[in-house]
Formats: C-alpha cells, sequence, structure tokens
C-alpha cells in the first residue's frame, strides 16, 4: 500500500473519531492531532488500536514515543518503518 | 505545629526542575512574606488556577502558615466558571499561572479580585531557612475547599480543616503504612480530592518525596514504565481510564521498584484490575474508594489474600461504613435498621475526616451529614468478611473517566441561552472515558444557525471537557409516571434515536 493510500485510510479513520464539534474540511499533514483539538487525548487508544489491526504492530512489546502519534505525518512516517521492519 | 511540615523533596517531571528540603523551606519563606504583603491573613481564602507544579506546593505551605484556607480549582475552566467561582469564594487574591489566558485574568478582575502570578524561577540561593513556624492556623480553621460542581451556578465547595485532613492522614499512616510510598508519582490532577489530599499530600507530607506530572498527560501514561524505572517509583495511583493507554502503548516497568498502586474515582472492573496487577508486576493493586466530603480514600482492599472482583473495595481505612436501608439523615442514628449482611443498601460513612460541610450551603449539608455520619450517595453491600461492595451510585454525576461531571452545571449553561426552552443533560457509556457527555435540548428554532449559536455560547462558558460530544434536537421532554422531566427517562428515550450531526452543522458555518 503506498503512502497516499494510507494517508486517506488514515484520516477516514481519524475522521471517525474526531470530536464532533470540530469542524475541519481538511486534515492537514502536519496537524497536531491532541494540540488542535481535533481528537481528545485519550483517543491516541483508538490510534494505536487501529495501527495494531491494520498493520499488525504490537505497540505492548516495542513500547511507543508519543512523538510518533502527534499528526498524520509522524503516523505514517511510523507505519513505513513498521512495514520496513 | 501541629502541621507535618517535615515535607520530602518536590520534582517536576515536564521540566526536571526539584527542590529538596532546604529549598522548599526557603521558597516558602519567601512566598509568606510577599502574601504577608498582599494582606493575606488568618481566615482568608486564596484561589488557585493552576496545579501539577513546584509553585503549587510551595504556595499551599505559604498560605496554610499564614492561617488561610487553600482553594484550588481546575485550570481547564472557562473564563466564566472561574468568574463565578471567584465570586462566590470572596478570596483575597487570586494565584494565575503565566501561562493562563487573558480572558481568565480579565474575569478575575471582573469579579472585583487581585491577580498574582508567582515567578516560576527556582532559586537555588536556599540559606539555612528552618520550615516557618505554623504560628497562625489552629486546628478547626479552614484548610482547604474543594470544588466538586457548581461552577455555571451555585458553586459546592467542600470544606476541609485541618483537623480533618490531619485525621485523613493519620488514619491513612494507621491503615496503609508508609513504607510503600517513599517516591511517590502524581499523574492526577491536584484540584480534587484524590490527587491532593491522598496523592501528593498524604506522602509528601509524611517527609517522603513526591514526582509530579502534568495532570493525565498522555505523554507520561505512554511512558509511564520508563518513568517508574527512570526514577524508581515506588507508588502511584490512578483512575481506571488512564490504564487502558498505559496497558497499550507503555512497557511494564522493569525495576521491580513499584510497590503498589491505587485505582480509584470510577469503578474498577475485575479485568482490568488483574491487568494493572498483571502490567505492574505486583498484586498490591489495591481499589481504593474515597470521596472528597471523606477526604478521599476511605476504604480498600490491602494486604490480604483477595482476587479482584467487579464492585470489591474491601475494608475501611479509618472509618466507620454502615449500609442503611434508608438515606434520610435521620437513619443515621437509627441502630435498629442497618441492611442485613450481604444484604444492598445505602451506604453511610462515619469518619473523623469527614469535611465541616459544603461552603455557605447549610441545607445541602444537612442533606447528607447527620451526626457525623456522611452519606455518599453510592449503593452497596457489606459481606461476611465485613468488606465492602459497590453496587451503584445514586448521584446524577456523569463519571468522565474519574473527573466527575454534574448535568446540572450544563444544564444551566444552555438554560441561560436565548433560544432555548428546555435541556436534560445525561451521562452515555464511553469506551474511553466509561462514561461522556450526552445533552437534549427543546430550542424555540432549531435551525442550523441557532444550533451554531448555542454550540458557540456552550464554548464561551464551558470548559471543553464538560462539552457534550451527542446532542439530540427534541421537540419536546418525554415526562416521567409522575409527569416530570427525568433525565433517565430522557435518556432512554434518546437512545432510540439518531443524535445530531453537529460536526456537518458547523462545518457548514457560512
Amino acid at each position: 500500500m503506498d503512502r497516499e493510500k494510507q494517508k486517506n485510510e488514515l484520516i477516514g479513520f481519524l475522521r471517525t473519531i474526531q470530536r464532533p464539534d470540530y469542524p475541519l474540511d481538511e486534515i492537514d499533514e502536519n496537524l497536531g492531532l491532541t494540540e488542535s483539538g481535533l481528537i481528545d487525548s485519550l483517543a491516541l487508544l483508538q490510534i494505536i488500536t487501529y495501527l495494531e489491526q491494520t498493520y499488525d504492530v504490537d505497540f505492548r512489546e516495542k513500547g511507543i514515543d508519543p512523538g510518533e502519534l502527534r499528526s498524520v505525518r509522524t503516523i505514517l512516517d511510523l507505519i513505513a518503518r513498521e512495514i520496513a521492519t | 505545629m501541629f502541621l507535618d511540615i517535615n515535607v520530602g523533596h518536590l520534582t517536576e517531571l515536564l521540566t526536571g526542575r526539584t527542590l529538596n528540603r532546604r529549598e522548599i523551606a526557603f521558597r516558602v519563606a519567601e512566598r509568606v512574606e510577599q502574601y504577608q504583603d498582599e494582606g493575606l491573613a488568618r481566615g482568608d481564602r486564596v484561589l488557585v488556577c493552576y496545579g501539577n507544579n513546584l509553585e503549587f506546593f510551595i504556595d499551599l505551605l505559604a498560605v496554610w502558615h499564614l492561617g488561610a484556607s487553600f482553594v484550588p480549582i481546575d485550570g481547564r475552566l472557562s473564563a466564566f466558571e472561574v468568574e463565578n467561582l471567584a465570586r462566590a469564594v470572596r478570596p483575597r487574591f487570586i494565584l494565575v499561572d503565566s501561562k493562563a489566558d487573558n480572558s481568565i485574568t480579565t474575569a478575575i478582575t471582573a469579579a472585583g479580585a487581585k491577580v498574582i502570578t508567582p515567578p516560576r524561577n527556582v532559586s537555588k540561593q536556599a540559606h539555612s531557612v528552618a520550615m516557618p513556624f505554623n504560628s497562625r492556623t489552629r486546628l478547626d480553621d479552614e484548610a482547604l475547599i474543594l470544588f466538586t460542581s457548581g461552577s455555571t451556578g451555585t458553586p459546592k465547595g467542600v470544606v476541609h480543616t485541618h483537623r480533618s485532613l490531619r485525621a485523613r492522614w493519620i488514619a491513612l499512616r494507621e491503615s496503609l503504612g508508609v513504607q510503600s510510598y517513599d517516591r511517590t508519582l502524581c499523574l492526577l490532577p491536584t484540584h480534587f480530592g484524590h490527587g491532593l489530599i491522598c496523592n501528593c499530600l498524604f506522602p509528601w507530607l509524611s517527609g517522603l518525596d513526591l514526582y509530579i506530572a502534568p495532570a493525565f498527560s498522555t505523554d507520561f501514561l505512554m511512558q509511564l514504565g520508563h518513568l517508574i524505572d527512570d526514577h524508581k517509583i515506588t507508588f502511584l495511583s490512578s483512575v481506571p481510564s488512564m490504564w487502558g493507554l498505559t496497558l497499550k502503548a507503555s512497557k511494564p516497568p522493569q525495576s521491580q521498584s513499584l510497590r503498589r498502586i491505587h485505582c480509584g474515582s470510577a469503578p474498577l472492573g475485575a479485568h482490568l484490575w488483574k491487568q494493572i496487577q498483571e502490567w505492574a508486576g505486583t498484586r498490591e493493586v489495591f481499589n481504593a474508594y474515597g470521596i472528597t466530603e471523606t477526604g478521599s480514600w476511605v476504604a480498600g482492599t490491602t494486604v490480604g489474600d483477595f482476587v479482584p472482583e467487579d464492585g470489591l473495595i474491601g475494608i475501611p481505612w479509618g472509618a466507620v461504613i454502615r449500609i442503611l436501608s434508608s438515606r434520610e439523615p435521620a437513619a443515621a442514628f437509627d441502630l435498629d435498621s442497618p441492611c442485613k449482611t450481604e444484604e444492598t443498601g445505602y451506604v453511610w460513612i462515619n469518619t473523623a475526616a469527614l469535611m465541616q460541610g459544603y461552603d455557605g450551603q447549610q441545607q445541602l449539608t444537612d442533606e447528607v451529614m447527620s451526626g457525623g455520619w456522611f452519606l455518599t450517595g453510592d449503593v452497596g453491600l457489606i459481606d461476611q468478611r465485613g468488606w465492602l461492595y459497590l453496587k451503584g451510585r445514586e448521584r446524577e454525576e456523569i463519571n468522565k473517566g474519574g473527573t466527575k461531571i454534574y448535568p446540572q452545571d450544563i444544564d444551566a449553561v444552555v438554560e441561560r441561552f436565548e433560544h432555548t426552552r428546555e435541556v436534560c443533560t445525561f451521562g452515555i457509556a464511553d469506551p474511553l472515558y466509561g462514561q461522556n457527555v450526552a445533552m437534549a435540548v427543546v430550542l424555540k428554532n432549531d435551525d442550523a444557525i441557532t444550533i451554531r449559536a448555542l454550540h458557540g455560547w456552550m464554548k464561551r462558558h464551558l470548559a471543553e471537557f464538560k462539552m457534550p460530544i451527542r446532542w439530540y434536537i427534541l421537540d419536546s421532554f418525554p415526562p416521567n409516571a409522575r409527569g416530570k422531566i427525568s433525565r433517565r427517562v430522557v435518556q432512554e428515550s434518546c437512545a432510540q434515536r439518531a443524535p445530531l450531526d453537529l460536526q456537518k452543522i458547523l462545518r457548514a458555518q457560512p
């Protein structure tokens, strides 16, 4: 799956968990997901679950750097690293 | 001196700033001088709009030294809510963080209060200064006011005296000892009882070291295992909703420093309980039951042969607990009518750590306190072993991940919106927080312009975490059997309907 497709799927997923009262037409790749208020901070749990299920990443085993979930771009970078390994 | 001012070291994990006992004494002495110059005297109150940092604890001791009362509030509250609380508290001055939004200081000024922003730079020029002798404070002086609800209407402030706080700490020392709390981590907000009275002050004022993290910080939760190892943490308290993220994202601690974990402020299910035990590598994970009014932790499972169970609390920690069939205050004196063993009823607590009352609300106080007994609002039973189990809650609060949100606070804001006819806020199940906020509203006009205006009105008046995540626009509310509006009936009616697509309406904003 190429990065563009991963991005579209990720943004599609973020749309399902974003705060209901956050009006946004487009999600910029560099937008801070929790800092901007797009998603609730504890919703990071849902992103982790999405990555586990879609890309078979075991965070319990490897741990996670919070910065890796900061934005769409950092998450896509994380996916790229996981696929490469 | 009756306060245990043999404090431990303080470390702020976000910045790495740390203070030893001598430096703390020096900083407290500095603040005492400054606040004395500001006219702070015995019987005064100081409202504090920040928490979870070094300054908070320095200010607490300085305010207590001068015989005044410390009133910490949630730093996430809206300017409207802060102004409302400031008017109710009538503080000598209000401490505001330098990072606070301008709207907060404007609101405070509008309430006629003085704003002080304490400096954050930690002075290292600590001379040999002894901790100030606490000569002005009396045991029955008001020490702490913690607001549990009413930020948008009539505030409900729980007043604790030095006597009730000291009773809590002594009870905890007798019930739990202090051996496990050498290096305590606080991840909870310091403006509520669980975080402040028990997680922080109980160990810190026992001379043990305290490590302070930003409240509920997801960055810290995802690194909790490392954090515990790096600082050799021996104890932390928590709320159940914190653990979802930690168990998924954080490696377990490896150093075996952790001796005990408490979990409270919301029901802890047996499954999660066992997962925490496994992650932490210790069986010493206790479901700590507490209420702000009782000085927080008042019962829990202590060392012994217990298996995590849904609803299990355990034995009292410095309290007597009775299950009564009545919730009327007079029932507390009626020793002939307790529930039988394993019979469910209302949970009443008698403890020396009980609050003085709700600030300026005698009637409200009388509804829950009688002869030293306190009606918790919880429903439960005591089994053959004398262990307390909770079975439900009678209070209307919405427990969003351990943060209590009162539907009345949201109703009060929406009712003031010019196009509102009726409003009813209620809790809904939430996979992350356990519960979250939903709202049903009847509007005079329910077009998109009005809904957007209502949303803007609520954003201006309510803290972000109180905003309903689900909206229902109704033509009228279904009455209950007695013809009145019931939150439960409205909630059940809404469960059959599709919620408003608020995002679509807001995105279509011209």
